[in-house]
């Protein structure tokens, strides 16, 4: 099943590709980076969605699934916010001459990235028991995705230059980026999936070794 | 009513007479915000008398405020593991909500007096005027203050027993505090002179923002952080 989805979700990302290099290319060229961008940027924000839900339902149920789920969807928001956060630079450096700014929309992207790469450490470095390690990286979860919201408006404080003001010419590009959204979310999908049966699995091997 | 307020004026006293007494951090966040201020007054020195002083005024002033306010908090909790007094901190009669709120006061005092001893030094080594608006200064100050005690509370209970907990607080509590220092900054640029009381311009200031709007935020902010943190406490220090 995962390896079927797999190589679905690489089908529709050679398409959407194959697309963008021909009949769906946006011009000025540069401008073809969004088909990795904005589906990267979409998968990081509903990974943080799937953090925050399975934090709470940690919490509420005390079943180390949740906890597990919320590891491995802020392990694959880690890899979506770094591609995001990098392809964001590339096209800034090309379209705006600078490689970062401290405008909104980049300012709440490099947070994410932050929030993300913290939570990961905060999981590997607190002592004690796992139902208290899991219970304090829950709260943190949801502390963290206050953040974000707040992040976004507060920003308004800093001078702004994203303005994405292009909109698709043909159906061929609306085409090659739904494709590689929908490829870039099956795979996350499935990385997910596999992180966490990964996790669950060790989590057993550990409760073995220590019986 | 009277029995949670008997127990959080008990935690509030005994804090602050452990520090007075023994002055575990004080001394210690003083002489690192001062050798902060120190070095970045030095690196400076090029923009003296030019519309560049002020903006390393309010760098100075926020680095020095974290980095030494951090120091308060991994205290607030730290000063609990000896003689494993912190059990006895969760056996009092008290809800584990109470002893939050209690920490963070005591937390937000010691910042207070830091702050009482740093900020007239920034002014003075920088040559700053704040003219007639002290009331917005301390307003701002106080704002920061609750907000960093706010998060750092929360998570000085949970990094103690970790190896690295000094770089593991600084790291947790200075990523969840971003949205809020943003305003900080811009309130603290408009007080110390670096920027219009209010921005509604176009070009590279095409943003609108007031010193009152950035001290809604903070205001609102605040309040979300330690409702927040008062929530969750009970969840993480229970075992």
């Amino acid at each position: 099943m995962r390896r079927w989805l797999m190589v679905l979700a690489m089908v529709m990302l050679i398409l959407s590709t194959g697309l963008g290099l021909t009949k769906g290319q946006i011009v000025p060229v540069q401008r073809n980076i969004l088909y990795v961008h904005v589906p990267n940027s979409i998968g990081a924000l509903l990974c943080f969605v799937a953090l925050l839900i399975a934090s709470v339902a940690y919490l509420i149920t005390d079943r180390p699934i949740y906890d597990l789920v919320a590891a491995a969807s802020a392990e694959v928001g880690t890899v979506l916010a770094t591609i995001l956060n990098a392809t964001g630079m590339i096209f800034s450096r090309a379209e705006w001459n600078v490689w970062w700014t401290p405008s909104p929309r980049l300012v709440s992207s490099a947070l994410l990235w932050f929030l993300y790469v913290v939570y990961l450490i905060l999981r590997t470095s607190l002592p004690g028991s796992y139902r208290r390690r899991a219970r304090v990286c829950a709260v943190f979860g949801i502390i963290a995705f206050l953040d974000v919201p707040m992040v976004y408006i507060s920003a308004r404080f800093i001078p702004d230059i994203h303005r994405p003001d292009f909109s698709f010419e043909s159906a061929w590009q609306t085409a090659a980026l739904v494709l590689s959204l929908s490829g870039t979310l099956v795979l996350a999908g499935v990385l997910l999936w596999l992180r966490t049966d990964v996790l669950r699995r060790r989590l057993e091997l550990e409760s073995q070794l220590h019986r | 009513m009277k029995s949670v307020w008997s127990g959080f004026r008990a935690v509030v006293v005994k804090d602050i007479v452990i520090e007075l007494r023994a002055r575990h951090v004080l001394p210690t966040m003083i002489v690192l915000g001062l050798l902060i201020v120190f070095v970045l007054r030095l690196v400076s020195e090029p923009s003296s008398g030019r519309a560049e002083m002020p903006m390393m005024a309010a760098a100075a002033l926020w680095i020095a405020f974290l980095f030494s306010g951090l120091l308060a908090q991994e205290r607030s909790f730290g000063v609990e593991q000896q003689n494993g007094c912190v059990d006895g901190l969760w056996l009092a009669p008290m809800d584990a909500g109470t002893v939050y709120l209690a920490k963070l006061t005591a937390n937000v005092v010691i910042l207070s007096v830091f702050e009482l001893v740093i900020v007239p030094i920034v002014l003075l080594s920088f040559d700053l005027r704040i003219e007639g608006r002290w009331l917005d200064l301390v307003t701002v100050l106080a704002l920061g203050n609750l907000g960093l005690s706010s998060i750092g509370t929360l998570f000085s209970a949970v990094v103690q027993l970790a190896r690295t907990r000094g770089s593991l607080l600084s790291i947790v509590v200075l990523v969840v505090l971003m949205p809020m220092l943003i305003p900080a900054s811009f309130a603290l640029l408009v007080l110390l002179g670096a920027m219009p009381d209010e921005v509604a311009g176009s070009g590279t200031m095409a943003f609108v923002g007031s010193f009152k709007a950035a001290r809604g935020y903070m205001l609102a902010f605040d309040a979300v952080f330690v409702v927040a943190c008062w929530l969750l406490f009970g969840v993480i220090v229970e075992e």
